[in-house]
């Protein structure tokens, strides 16, 4: 990544076996190369596990605060000793993450901010189709309004159609990290 | 958006509550920001000034942030504020009150944040009886008023007007207990809101208790959950404002150490 637009909406395309380096490589330029501030929205993994793992491969998170969906399912998943994560009761409750995301980027320093949703397939487990769309349509708007850059991974082929199809009517740009698998 | 934005945005020339549509082509009341992330855009620009405003909500729904970020947010721009706490110790609300952000016990300190206790006031004015007469309810219609004119009160809270109203034998002297009360804090240019307890807050709901509240002030604001397969997610509906347009959709509370915070409630999400 060579150049960051802030009121931009990345459509992050990665592979069902390459999420995390996708998500790593599209992570440390904005927090070392950009010195940007930001918001990341894990509803694939723990933030506990996703910070542990970005940090052992040198990936600094201190600017970064995360907003965990999935922890609070497990029994004892939110007992963490980082002050940067916030815990949100279940994915399904998706105006929460919306402004649990406002708060922390209002809050925190810095002039240039972004937002990484991890990820629209695992938010599709919880939410039906038509709601995860219209959400994805006021996320992506709030933020570009906001100029604050945006950036929402998924697997398309396990992505439903009709919420695929709004991310790329409604996505400024898009990057195709998938992995061909030859069988 | 902070108090001091809405301030801005509104291009305000006369404090805090302002006029805040100049050169609109049509006439605009008066509004007094509340200076609540969402509400006052909900609003189109604040609560028509001088208003009394009935706040009903389940329990845990965010009624008494609310109710405090309001008059909190009055204090810190230098009006006098007062809140009339019924249903907890002013010593406990405090304490509650201190994990959030907008709040600051100077304001308490300079007078601008006046906390009283229903409990004690019932008290100094004699009414230690179960049930209210006409002229017990006078009596605190009047040390409230009383209270708003000597501090000059420009903002109030009741919390809550129904556990006064428990006190007040029928419908039609609740009626007149609002009625008073609404009109003399409006002639003394203060905006009030008046915290009611609901046990529901669905469509077949009443907006209030007693179910008179709402024929007689000036806007209702509702406050509920939403059950979502499983998980409440607050909400916050505008039903009725006198003196303004205004959003009527239902719109996600989130409660933050910043205070309440709003956003459009998915569509496709309400009735799950």
């Amino acid at each position: 990544m060579t150049e960051v637009t802030l009121n931009s909406s990345l459509q992050v395309r990665c592979g069902a076996s390459n999420a995390f380096l996708v998500t790593a490589s599209l992570i440390e330029p904005l927090i070392t190369e950009f010195e940007m501030h930001g918001v990341y929205i894990s509803a694939s993994r723990g933030a506990v596990e996703l910070i542990n793992t970005l940090n052992e491969i040198g990936v600094a998170t201190d600017n970064v605060h995360f907003i965990d969906c999935v922890s609070s399912a497990l029994l004892g998943g939110t007992e963490s000793s980082f002050p940067n994560i916030s815990f949100i009761d279940s994915p399904i409750m998706l105006e929460s993450i919306l402004l649990r995301t406002l708060y922390n980027l209002n809050t925190m320093p810095g002039e240039s901010k972004f937002v990484i949703l991890d990820s629209v397939n695992a938010l599709a487990i919880y939410n039906e189709d038509r709601m995860l769309a219209e959400y994805l349509h006021t996320f992506i708007n709030t933020f570009r309004a906001r100029d604050v850059l945006s950036a929402i991974m998924n697997v398309p082929d396990q992505t439903p159609p009709g919420v695929l199809a709004n991310l790329d009517l409604y996505c400024t740009d898009l990057i195709d990290r998938g992995q061909v698998v030859i069988s | 958006m902070g108090a001091s934005d809405s301030i801005e945005l509104l291009g305000g020339s006369r404090g805090p509550c302002s006029d805040t549509m100049q050169g609109a082509p049509q006439y605009k009341r008066d509004r007094c920001v509340t200076g609540v992330h969402g509400l006052d855009e909900i609003l189109r620009g604040g609560i028509p000034y001088g208003s009394t405003l009935l706040v009903g909500g389940t329990c845990g729904s965010g009624k008494t942030t609310l109710a405090l970020e309001f008059v909190v947010n009055g204090a810190m721009m230098g009006e006098a504020t007062a809140y009339f706490a019924a249903t907890e110790p002013s010593v406990k609300l405090l304490e509650n009150v201190r994990q959030f952000s907008f709040f600051d016990m100077d304001m308490v300190d300079k007078g601008l944040l006046n906390v009283f206790d229903m409990g004690v006031a019932y008290s100094w004015l004699g009414l230690t009886k179960a049930t209210f007469t006409m002229d017990d309810v006078n009596a605190l219609v009047k040390a409230i008023t009383d209270i708003v004119n000597t501090i000059g009160v420009t903002r109030l809270v009741i919390d809550s007007v129904t556990t006064l109203c428990y006190k007040i034998p029928n419908d039609q002297l609740i009626r007149d207990f609002l009625f008073t009360l609404g009109k003399t804090l409006a002639t003394q240019g203060c905006t009030s809101m008046l915290v009611a307890e609901i046990t529901s807050a669905g469509a077949k709901a009443n907006w209030s208790s007693f179910g008179v509240e709402e024929a007689i002030l000036d806007g209702i604001m509702v406050l509920g959950d939403i059950d979502r397969m499983g998980h409440l997610l607050r909400y916050l509906q505008v039903i009725k404002m006198r003196g303004t347009d205004h959003s009527r959709a239902k719109y996600a509370l989130e409660l933050t150490p910043n205070g309440v915070m709003l956003t459009p409630m998915l569509k496709w999400g309400v009735d799950l």
